[in-house]
């Protein structure tokens, strides 16, 4: 069987009352107080997270054990209108190694009248895990079980 | 929840090692059990929790019966995605709106 599971993106947005500038500064600079510590993939639970504010720059948690977790690299730094990150899990809860394995978040901040702003999130490209590897399947279902791991440690934590 | 269900379905190593395996494809009971240290009734009893939890679909292949991950059952697993940015979002929502500087008046 050659099944490749399609696995439609992800879509959030929430209106802010904010820039496109202060929102995108919060989400980026600001990460750290407000992405749950509970959403980690480290061994240990968050202490801080960080975003580097540049393309290839790391997104990352230090963790309660000390140990720096890389949860994706900065690939499109566009202030104060887009990001977009890759998001690299491995099912085992380390670094992904092949970037072309991981799944994507992008992220918009449209300016809407009087000082308010729509941040809208897309997580895609589930499917793409592996695609490079000529196993669409495989990938996309090793990109469920990273994910799967991350769920019972938000569980878990 | 559906996600929290197969969650908790996974959290048995043995079961997850047999979920893991599925990943190359379908495969029969006897496939699976090769090169797992558990007997074949209890692979099958794994398989089963699985089902139960819609990791996991069977379908007859001539006489014999193979097992392959379920397609839907992911998609429940994308909704818990779908939830966990719902948090990360309110909470920055929260965030932004605390900290940021007072806005323009609004008329």
């Amino acid at each position: 069987m050659t099944t490749t599971i399609q696995i439609a993106p992800v879509r959030k947005s929430v209106v802010v009352e904010a820039t496109p500038e202060r929102a995108f500064e919060v989400f980026t600079a600001g990460i750290n107080r407000w992405w749950p510590k509970t959403h980690g993939i480290g061994k240990a639970p968050i202490r801080e997270s960080f975003i580097e504010p540049y393309a290839g720059g790391r997104w990352y948690t230090k963790c309660e054990d000390g140990a720096d977790v890389v949860v994706g690299h900065v690939r499109l730094w566009q202030p104060p209108e887009r990001l977009v990150m890759s998001f690299e899990v491995t099912a085992d809860f380390k670094p992904e190694p092949h970037p072309a394995f991981a799944s994507e978040v992008e992220v918009r901040f449209v300016a809407l009248s009087e000082g308010q702003t729509r941040v809208e999130v897309e997580h895609r490209d589930f499917e793409r895990m592996g695609a490079t590897a000529g196993e669409k399947m495989q990938g996309a279902v090793e990109g469920w079980a990273a994910l799967l791991e991350l769920f019972a440690k938000q569980l878990a934590a | 929840m559906a996600y929290s269900s197969a969650i908790q379905c996974l959290s048995d190593p043995t079961r997850r090692r047999v979920f893991e395996r599925l990943r190359a494809g379908p495969q029969s009971v006897g496939a699976l059990a090769k090169g797992l240290p558990v007997s074949r009734p209890a692979v099958s009893q794994h398989l089963r929790a699985l089902r139960e939890a819609h990791l996991v679909n069977q379908r007859a292949e001539g006489t014999r019966r193979v097992y392959y991950i379920d397609p839907d059952g992911l998609g429940e697993l994308r909704r818990w995605i779908d939830e966990f940015w719902e948090a990360a979002l309110e909470s920055f929502k929260a965030e932004v709106e605390k900290s940021a500087p007072r806005a323009r008046k609004k008329p």
